[in-house]
C-alpha cells in the first residue's frame, strides 16, 4: 500500500473549519486511511492504490472537509480559459507516446512542504495508475520559464539538453543509461530510434518523458505559476492523471486555467464531472439500512459528490478525479462511508442451511489422531522448497521439477513432489532434541500433467539409533488398517536409486495399485544432512485412497 | 534416611570415609570404577549434597627453547663476558659470534648488570669488562629449572622468575586444573554397604517425555474451521495452482496491475492452462475487463499459471460453476505471495474465505456474522474501518483491541463482490465475502511474535507449547 506523511498542523490549516487534532486522527481510519505511525504531529498514512487523490495532504484535506461536516459537495473543477496557452503534437509521436495532455496552474504559493507533497503525488501516480509510467506520466514545470506554443514531437538520441539535478548538457543516450531515473525507465521506450519530447517556442527542450524533466523549468518554492504536463499511450489515462493533480492543485489554491491541445487524435481536456442515477432501493438491499432520500443524499455530499433526489432516484454527480467509481455499487460504499461505518449496527441472522466440513477434511482429521496415536508429532512444511532439500541432498530426480519464477527466497523455488525430503531435513534441524523422533505431515505434493496434478500425501519419520525398516512399516501397515481397513503388500522394488538404504526399502501397494514408500535413508543421505542417528520413512498418497 | 543410593555412588562413598579429599582419578584406582562412572557418581552425590567439590589449579614452570638453550650454552650476556674476558673487543666483532637478536640482549643485560663499559671513537664502538660478572638470580633460576616441569609455589625468587617471563621463550607456564572430592557432613554416616533389597531412589528426578500432538498452526486452522461450520458454512475444496484467468481475471484485476507482477506473484515456469475456463466465460471476463478497464485483454496472460495469492480464487469459480441462488460456503488453504520471509512475512500462509450467497443478505448480517465468529474466538472488542478490496465494493475490514500491544489490528477483511466480477460469470444474485489469513489469529493465541515459529518445526517448541 502506498504510504504519505502528513503534519496535522498543516492539515488542520487546510481543512480551515473548527476541528481538532483528535478529531482529526479519530476521523481518518473512516476514509479508508490507515495510521501506518505516528511522531509526535508527524503521521504516516497508507491509503488505497485506487484513491490517487489521497496521494497529499491536500486530497486528504479536502475528504476530511467532508467527513467532518465542514465542506460538503463536489469539489468542482473549475478551469477558466484566458492568456494563449497551446501544446501542439506532432504526428511523429503517434507510434511511441502518442498522447499528451496539460493544465495550466496559476497564482499559487509553494512552500518546501508542498513541493514535498507534489512530490509524493508524482511518485505514487507514476506507479500506480501510470504504470511504472509506461501508461501514462507526468511533469510539472515552472511556467514562467516557458514560451508558448509548446511543441510535443520526437527526437533522436543525439538530442541533447540540461536535464533535473544537473549542470550540463546530456544527450538522450547519457541520460538513459548513465542516470538512475534512465536506468529504472528507460525500457518504457524499448529500443525505438526516435524518443518523445517537449519544446518550447524558442526550441528549448522542457522535458523528455517519461524520464526526466529539463533543469530550466525546475519548480523551486519561487514558482508562482505551473505547466503540468501528462504524456500517455491511452487518452483517457492521461486525463485520469491529469485531474487528480487539478484537484490538488485547486485544492493547494491555484487557478486553473486550460492548456489548448491540437494534434492528431488529441484534443484538449475537458474533465467534465459524470452523472450516475441512483436507485435508493440499493441502500436496503445492500446495507440493510432504511435511509430516507435526503440522509442519502446528505451522506453522499459528506464523500464530497453531488447528489440531488429526483423522485426515487437520486442524481449523483462524480467529479472527474474520482474514476475509482463504475457504477452503483461504488455510490452505495460512498452511502456507508458518508452515514458512518461506526453507525451500521451488525445484525446476526440464523443460517438457513447447516454447515459441514469437507469429505477430505474429515478423512484428514482422522488420519491425524491415528498417526498421533502412534506417538508422532505434526510438523507443517511449505509447498515451496529448494531443489537442494528436495533433490541434490536426497539423491532424488529432478528431471520432472516444477519450478517458481523470481523467487525473492533462495529456500523457496520449487514445487514438492513429496513431503519425505522436508522431513528428513527437520530432523536434521532437531539433532540437539531429545529421541526417539517421531515427526508426520499430511500435504500437497505437486507434478506435471495437464497443466499440474495436486494429490494429497502423508509421509512420516522415525529417527533414534535403532529405528529400522521393520518398525516402520508395522506402524504403517497399523495406521491404514486400523484408522481404514486397508492392507498393504510390500514389494522389493526394482531399482535403488533413491534416497533408500539398499536392500532396506519397499514399494507399498494397495489391491495391485503403487501407493507410495517404506524404508530406511540411506547413509549418504543422512551425512548431507549432517544426522549421526538412523532415520527411516515412508510416504504414501492419501488421493485415491482415502478419499478423491 | 529415606534415600536410596546406587552402587557407583555407595562405592564412592565407601572409598571417602576411609580417605578423605581423593582426586576422580584416585578414586577411580581405590573403587576399580571407570573414570565415566566416578564422575557421573560424583555428579549425582554432589546434587544430592552427599560431596562436594573443591577445584583448584596449579601452575607448572618449565623452559622454552631459549631458556633450554641458556640452560646449555649460557644466557646471552654470560656468553658476551666470556667474550671479551681477554680483552676489549668491537660491535661487530662481538655481533658476529652473538648473531641475531641474541646480541642485543647480551649488550642490554650485560649494561644493566653495570658487567661492561663502552667506549666510542671513529672506529666503532668498543665493548670491555668494567667488573667481575657473579651468577645472577635468573642464572640459578634457569639452572634450578632445568630440563624438569616444577610447580610455581616451589620457586623462591619471584623476582627473577618475572624478570625471565618478560624475555621471549624462556619460560613456559602451564595451568592445570584438579578437582578433590569430600564427603559433606550429611554423608558421613551413611551405610555405604551394599544391598541388594530392590529398593530406589523414589524422590529422584525423572526425565522429561513429551506427548506427540498435532500442529499449534493445525489445532487453530481446525478451531476456525469449526467456527464458520457452526455459523452454517459448508467447506469446498480447490487446488492452489491456478490459471491467471482464475485468480485475476475473474476478479477484475487488470491484466497490468501491479499486484500481477512477477514480484508479487509467483509464477510457474513455462507452465500455462490451455483452457483456463469455458469459451463463455472468456469471452465475458474478456468484454467486461475492455470495458471497464479501457484496455486490451489477452488470453495469453489469463493462461499463466500462478500459485494462487487468495481463496477467492476457488469461490468465485465455485459460483461460476453452480451460480446458487443461496449459498453458505468456505474455502481454506495455503496462498501464496513472493515477499521477503520475515517475522511478519510469509511466502506461504492460510487463508479462510466464507461467501453468503442470497437476496435478503446485507452488508448488516456480514458484519453480524464477523462479530459472532470474533466471540467464538474470544474477541469481543471490535470495530470495522472502510478498505479496498479490488473485487468488491463496499469494503470492510475488522479491527479487533489486542489487549497486550495496546492497539487496534487489522484482522478479517469483507465486502460484496462487484458486478463487474459476479455480472461476466453469471451470478445474478449479491454475493458477501469476507476472510484472512489465519496465521495472524494463531499468533495472537500463542501469544508469538515470529510468524516464522509456525514454519520451523522446532520440536522443543511442537513438544512444550
Amino acid at each position: 500500500m502506498p504510504v504519505v506523511e502528513l503534519n496535522l498542523n498543516r492539515i488542520k490549516k487546510l481543512i480551515s473549519g473548527n476541528t481538532t487534532k483528535k478529531k482529526i486522527i479519530d476521523t481518518l481510519p473512516f476514509l479508508g486511511l490507515d495510521i501506518e505511525s505516528q511522531n509526535g504531529d508527524q503521521i504516516r498514512i497508507e491509503y488505497s492504490p485506487n484513491r490517487p487523490d489521497y496521494s497529499t495532504d491536500f486530497g486528504i484535506a479536502l475528504g476530511l472537509q467532508g467527513l467532518l461536516g465542514i465542506k460538503k459537495g463536489i469539489h468542482k473543477t473549475n478551469i477558466k480559459k484566458y492568456g494563449k496557452f497551446e501544446i501542439k503534437v506532432d504526428p511523429s509521436v503517434s507510434k511511441i507516446r502518442p498522447f499528451v495532455t496539460g493544465i495550466i496552474a496559476r497564482n499559487g504559493t509553494i512552500d518546501d512542504e508542498t513541493i514535498k507533497q507534489l512530490m509524493n503525488m508524482q511518485e505514487d501516480l507514476h506507479f500506480g495508475i501510470g504504470r511504472k509510467r509506461k501508461k501514462s506520466s507526468i511533469g510539472l514545470h515552472d511556467l514562467d520559464k516557458i514560451s508558448f506554443p509548446l511543441n510535443y514531437t520526437t527526437s533522436t538520441r543525439e538530442h541533447s539538453f540540461v536535464p533535473l539535478n544537473s549542470e550540463s548538457k546530456n544527450t538522450i543516450e547519457q541520460i538513459l543509461s548513465e542516470t538512475e531515473v534512465g536506468k529504472n525507465y528507460g525500457w518504457v521506450l524499448g529500443d525505438s530510434k526516435k524518443v518523445p519530447i517537449i519544446l518550447d517556442a524558442e526550441g528549448k527542450t522542457i522535458s523528455f518523458p517519461p524520464i526526466i524533466n529539463a533543469s530550466v523549468t525546475t519548480v523551486t518554492t519561487k514558482t508562482k505559476n505551473i505547466l503540468v504536463e501528462v504524456t500517455s499511450l491511452d487518452k483517457d489515462a492521461a486525463e485520469d492523471m491529469l485531474s487528480v493533480v487539478v484537484a490538488i492543485l485547486q485544492m493547494a489554491g491555484f487557478e486553473i486555467i486550460q492548456l489548448t491541445v491540437s494534434g492528431k487524435k488529441n484534443c484538449t481536456p475537458k474533465l467534465n464531472s459524470r452523472i450516475i442515477q441512483y436507485d435508493t432501493k440499493l441502500t436496503e438491499q445492500i446495507l440493510g439500512l432504511n435511509l430516507t432520500p435526503s440522509a442519502i443524499v446528505s451522506s453522499l455530499k459528506k464523500c464530497r459528490l453531488g447528489a440531488i433526489q429526483k423522485g426515487n432516484k437520486i442524481q449523483c454527480t462524480i467529479p472527474r478525479y474520482r474514476f475509482d467509481i463504475f457504477g452503483p455499487m461504488d455510490i452505495v460504499e460512498e452511502i456507508a462511508l458518508g452515514y458512518g461505518i461506526e453507525n451500521i449496527v451488525p445484525k446476526l441472522s440464523p443460517s438457513q442451511t447447516l454447515g459441514e466440513k469437507s469429505f477430505m477434511t474429515k478423512k484428514l482429521e482422522l488420519i491425524s489422531k491415528t498417526v498421533v496415536g502412534f506417538g508422532f508429532t505434526e510438523v507443517l512444511n511449505s509447498s515451496l522448497t529448494s531443489k537442494k532439500i528436495l533433490f541434490d541432498f536426497t539423491n532424488r530426480d529432478s528431471s520432472q521439477i516444477i519450478s517458481v519464477m523470481n523467487s525473492k527466497s533462495q529456500e523457496h523455488t520449487i514445487l514438492r513432489d513429496s513431503i519425505l525430503p522436508g522431513l528428513v531435513e527437520n530432523i536434521s534441524k532437531n539433532i540437539h532434541e531429545s529421541y526417539p523422533q517421531r515427526i508426520f505431515e499430511t500435504g500437497t505434493v505437486f507434478s506435471k500433467a495437464k497443466p499440474i496434478s495436486e494429490i494429497t500425501n502423508l509421509a512420516g519419520v522415525i529417527a533414534y539409533k535403532e529405528s529400522n525398516y521393520s518398525e516402520m512399516k508395522a506402524i504403517l501397515q497399523s495406521i491404514l488398517k486400523i484408522g481404514f481397513k486397508i492392507d498393504i503388500k510390500t514389494k522389493t522394488p526394482k531399482d535403488n536409486v533413491t534416497m533408500f538404504a539398499d536392500g532396506r526399502h519397499s514399494d507399498i501397494f494397495v489391491d495391485e495399485e503403487l501407493i507410495g514408500t517404506v524404508g530406511e535413508i540411506n547413509s549418504d543421505v543422512l551425512d548431507n544432512f549432517k544426522i549421526r542417528t538412523s532415520v527411516v520413512g515412508f510416504e504414501i498418497k492419501l488421493s485415491g485412497l482415502i478419499f478423491d | 534416611m529415606s534415600q536410596v543410593l546406587h552402587d557407583i555412588e555407595k562405592k564412592i562413598i565407601g572409598s571417602l570415609q576411609k580417605k578423605s579429599g581423593q582426586t576422580p582419578e584416585q578414586l577411580s584406582e581405590s573403587t576399580e570404577l571407570s573414570i565415566d562412572q566416578i564422575r557421573r557418581g560424583i555428579e549425582w552425590l554432589r546434587l544430592k549434597e552427599l560431596a562436594q567439590v573443591k577445584e583448584s589449579s596449579k601452575v607448572e614452570i618449565s623452559l622454552g627453547q631459549n631458556g633450554i638453550d641458556a640452560f646449555k650454552t649460557g644466557l646471552p650476556e654470560r656468553k658476551l663476558m666470556d667474550l671479551i674476558k681477554d680483552g676489549p673487543k668491537t660491535f661487530d666483532e662481538v655481533r658476529t659470534i652473538l648473531s641475531g637478536a641474541g646480541f642485543n640482549a647480551a649488550i642490554a643485560n650485560a649494561k644493566k648488570n653495570g658487567w661492561v663499559k663502552i667506549d666510542k671513537n671513529e672506529s666503532g664502538s668498543k665493548i670491555s669488562v668494567k667488573e667481575k660478572s657473579i651468577e645472577t638470580p635468573e642464572e640459578k633460576l634457569i639452572s634450578l629449572i632445568g630440563e624438569k616441569s616444577i610447580p610455581e609455589e616451589q620457586i623462591e625468587n619471584k623476582l627473577a622468575l618475572k624478570f625471565l617471563l618478560q624475555r621471549p621463550d624462556y619460560i613456559i607456564q602451564n595451568t592445570e586444573k584438579s578437582k578433590t572430592v569430600s564427603l559433606t557432613d550429611k554423608a558421613s554416616n551413611i551405610d555405604s554397604t551394599i544391598s541388594t533389597s530392590g529398593a530406589i531412589d523414589v524422590e529422584a528426578n525423572v526425565p522429561m517425555v513429551f506427548a506427540a500432538r498435532t500442529h499449534p498452526l493445525k489445532d487453530t486452522i481446525d478451531e476456525i474451521r469449526e467456527i464458520f461450520v457452526k455459523l452454517g458454512f459448508s467447506e469446498i475444496q480447490g487446488t492452489l495452482t491456478q490459471s491467471s484467468f482464475w485468480n485475476f481475471d475473474a476478479l477484475f484485476t487488470p491484466q497490468d496491475h501491479p499486484a500481477r507482477e512477477l514480484q508479487d506473484t509467483f509464477y510457474l515456469e513455462n507452465i500455462k492452462s490451455e483452457k483456463p475456463a469455458t469459451p463463455k466465460q472468456i469471452k465475458q471476463v474478456s468484454a467486461s475487463h475492455s470495458e471497464n478497464w479501457r484496455y486490451n485483454w489477452q488470453l495469453s496472460e489469463s493462461q499463466k499459471m500462478v500459485l494462487r495469492t487468495h481463496t477467492t480464487c476457488v469461490t468465485i469459480k465455485y459460483l461460476a460453476e453452480k451460480k446458487p441462488d443461496e449459498a453458505r460456503v468456505f474455502s481454506l488453504g495455503r496462498v501464496f505471495r513472493n515477499e521477503k520471509v520475515s517475522y511478519k512475512h510469509l511466502v506461504e500462509f492460510n487463508q479462510i474465505e466464507g461467501i453468503v450467497v442470497g437476496n435478503n443478505t446485507t452488508l448488516r448480517d456480514l458484519m453480524g456474522i464477523q462479530k459472532e465468529f470474533y466471540k467464538q474466538l474470544g474477541l469481543t472488542k471490535i470495530k470495522f474501518w472502510p478498505t479496498f478490496f479490488p473485487y468488491t465494493e463496499p469494503s470492510l475490514q475488522t479491527m479487533v483491541y489486542n489487549e497486550k500491544l495496546g492497539k487496534w489490528v487489522e484482522l478479517f477483511g469483507m465486502g460484496i463482490f462487484r458486478s463487474e466480477v459476479t455480472r461476466p460469470l453469471g451470478i445474478t444474485k449479491p454475493v458477501l465475502a469476507w476472510g484472512g489469513g489465519i496465521e495472524r489469529i494463531a499468533m495472537l493465541k500463542y501469544d508469538l511474535d515470529d510468524v516464522r515459529e509456525f514454519y520451523n518445526n522446532n520440536l522443543n517448541w511442537l513438544r512444550t507449547v
